[in-house]
């Protein structure tokens, strides 16, 4: 072997090792208090989830305000650390481990439930507290004790729509499904909805397969509307849906249109525009719920949209998810300091104590009342079906709750 | 430095030497996206659905992830051997819309079979070690083995033939260079590696599903190769951990640390369009540490 490949692969091991070596284990050490009790999210702020991350970040900023100006955890406020996750497996395993790392008590997120399934396994092994927001996939709270989500998941919510769209058009027959197979959330819902249409006899006459990041779905919509359905139901996220739902109005489907938990966002209106007009979405959310949390939340949410005119005032369901689960982190955080204050606690002790709580208590938030199953499944009283409502300019618009 | 962050990095130089070895030969596969995912759907596979592994054990054995390892590397194998005969007949970016139909092919199957998952994929895939301290430990050995391998195959026979075909193919055929046979090798070689990597990331990775092997990975494993440089194996290693670890290590930079990424990736082959890491570079460092160990002649002259 000679001299200069032994060098580099020296030179390689070493610095491995002594990178390996700065490896961070203070979960023996007490919980670092100096800058505030420390919680992290993660969030997808950039990749083709986006659009979610930033609804995500507006709600989890307007909990910790709230908190905060109320005396945060019993006098010590409550320090945020927010990190991007991409869209993608890697990224969010990344961010998950740098923010173990420093020290936080509990995680938020993150944003998708593919990327929940690689990352939370992590968190899981390191005994941190994961409350995800948005996971709607089956199975994420069975990933472990640590695990537990507010969102409801989709086999409870998407059949909803579908029979809404049944009360609004009793004489349906032929339902066209879309789904994109390439991405977890896409063909987990649509097995949901095909369920939910086969059991209200409403069998789909063609289900279409497209792409993520497909941006033309002219083949497939004719190949649907060859069919001549007169229902079409959408298991797509807010890009490739949004495409999709303009293309069906331009190539002349009049039909109504159903779409899953992907679309729940205003941030779709850019896409579709005026044909977002008639969508149905089931919701989790009310912003009709007249309880003092959500009146409090309510206000707070149109005061970061006082400067931007157009802006709608009315929050979306990811916002107020995210506002629910930084609330709920919250609240075990003041539960767990006033049984056992935590600059005595070591952390990993605290991290776990913290999970007893927030599986034990009942929480007033915006989504109503909640609590937890043993496993970390949120128990939620209350769904919705909205319907999109574009205003004339066609780039603004509102949910719009359907009784 | 994070630990994990660094497992990371050395999967990435992993992959970058899997694109560098055919580029060795001058062909431009980028097919190391496959045999990776293939790796992974394995180790994956096995470790969930063979409980005689021993997934239900507190560790998942090490002895297994070998196992898994041996197999993925066979398949990648047999697979890179029947598809190279064809593929390699092709040359330039002709193989480069090959390799990239295979990847294509490969992911659309994995999205439509059962077993592998769908676009959920597998998930819940047990792990050897406790922490990220134990894939640094396995990434690190294989990556020294890979190292080594492509050390020796700048210095041996099958290495300079590569070499010489991808300087000029026509002559090295014409010296008697058996060119189809080595540009196999290479070829083989690539899948190899490949398959091997993707049997560790899955277990890190805790989840594999097929947007782990699609077109982006293959731009981006080119990426480590055309930054790092391909003329010497430390290249693409260097490469592989730099690029993986930029979007980490940007994370103070806020909302621009991906523009800045974007910057880096485009200024580097601007100003070095061999690469950051080439033989002429060594050349030139050995030849300024020997300057100044070794006192010249002339000084000790009166």
């Amino acid at each position: 072997m000679n001299r200069r490949f032994s060098a580099s692969l020296v030179a390689l091991l070493a610095s491995g090792i002594s990178l390996s070596g700065c490896t961070d284990t203070t979960a023996k050490g007490p919980v670092n208090l100096s800058k505030g009790v420390p919680v992290g999210a993660v969030l997808a702020l950039t990749g083709n989830a986006n659009v979610y991350g930033q609804d995500q970040k507006t709600g989890i900023e307007l909990a910790l305000k709230a908190l905060n100006s109320a005396g945060g955890v019993n006098g010590q406020p409550i320090a945020l650390s927010l990190e991007d996750s991409g869209s993608d497996e890697p990224s969010a395993n990344a961010a998950f481990n740098l923010q173990i790392n420093r020290g936080v008590l509990a995680l938020i997120g993150p944003t998708l439930s593919q990327q929940a399934f690689s990352a939370d396994p992590i968190a899981q092994r390191r005994g941190v507290p994961v409350v995800a927001p948005s996971n709607t996939a089956k199975g994420i709270p069975q990933i472990g004790h640590f695990i537990s989500r507010v969102s409801a998941q989709s086999s409870v919510i998407a059949p909803l729509s579908i029979a809404q769209a049944l009360k609004l058009n009793p004489g349906l027959r032929r339902a066209a499904v879309f789904y994109a197979q390439d991405d977890a959330y896409s063909t987990a819902e649509t097995v949901i909805f095909q369920k939910a249409l086969t059991d209200k006899g409403l069998k789909p006459v063609t289900v279409q397969r497209t792409q993520l990041n497909d941006q033309d779905f002219q083949n497939q919509i004719t190949a649907a509307l060859n069919q001549q359905p007169d229902l079409v139901v959408l298991s797509l996220q807010a890009v490739d849906g949004g495409n999709m739902i303009r293309q069906l109005r331009e190539l002349g489907y009049k039909g109504p249109i159903v779409v899953g938990n992907g679309m729940n966002t205003p941030n779709i209106y850019p896409i579709c525009q005026r044909y977002c007009d008639g969508i149905l979405i089931a919701q989790a959310y009310s912003p009709e719920l007249a309880t003092p949390t959500n009146q409090r939340f309510l206000a707070a949410f149109a005061a970061t949209q006082a400067r931007n005119p157009t802006a709608s005032r009315i929050p979306p369901q990811l916002t107020a998810q995210a506002y629910t689960a930084m609330q709920v982190i919250g609240e075990a955080l003041q539960r767990l300091d006033r049984k056992h204050p935590l600059k005595t606690l070591p952390l990993a002790q605290a991290r776990k104590a913290l999970m007893d709580e927030i599986l034990s208590g009942t929480y007033q938030t915006p989504l109503g009342e909640i609590r937890f199953t043993p496993e970390g499944e949120v128990i939620q009283k209350n769904f919705y079906v909205a319907k999109v409502r574009m205003n004339p300019d066609g780039k603004t618009g509102r949910f719009t709750l359907l009784p | 430095m994070e630990t994990g962050l660094l497992v990371q990095m050395l999967l990435g130089a992993l992959l970058g030497l899997s694109v560098y070895l055919p580029l060795r030969c001058g062909q431009l596969s980028l097919a190391t996206p496959g045999f990776y995912a293939i790796g992974g759907t394995v180790a994956a596979l096995l470790s969930t659905r063979v409980p005689a592994l021993g997934s239900g054990d507190a560790f998942y054995p090490i002895a297994s992830v070998l196992l898994e390892m041996a197999l993925a590397a066979l398949l990648t194998g047999v697979l890179a051997l029947g598809l190279g005969r064809v593929v390699l007949r092709l040359r330039g970016i002709y193989l480069a819309i090959a390799t990239i139909a295979l990847v294509e092919i490969l992911r659309v199957v994995t999205l439509n079979l059962e077993f592998t998952g769908g676009a959920l994929g597998i998930f819940g895939i047990p792990q050897p070690f406790s922490g990220p301290e134990g894939y640094v430990g396995l990434t690190l050995i294989l990556l020294a083995v890979v190292c080594w391998l492509c050390d020796r195959l700048e210095k041996t026979r099958p290495g300079r033939a590569m070499a010489a075909i991808r300087d000029d193919e026509l002559a090295a055929a014409s010296q008697g260079i058996n060119t189809a046979d080595t540009k196999l090798l290479a070829f083989v070689l690539s899948a190899l590696v490949a398959g091997v990597t993707g049997v560790v990331a899955a277990h890190f990775l805790n989840s594999w599903n097929a947007k782990l092997g699609n077109f982006d990975a293959s731009i981006t494993t080119l990426a480590f190769v055309v930054f790092g440089g391909s003329r010497t194996w430390l290249g693409p290693v260097f490469g592989g951990l730099l690029l993986t670890a930029l979007p980490e290590l940007l994370r103070p930079v806020g909302d621009l640390r991906l523009i800045v990424f974007g910057a880096v990736i485009l200024v580097g082959p601007l100003f070095f369009p061999q690469g950051l890491i080439t033989p002429q570079l060594f050349q030139t460092l050995w030849r300024r540490m020997e300057r100044s160990a070794v006192p010249r002649p002339q000084e000790g002259r009166p």
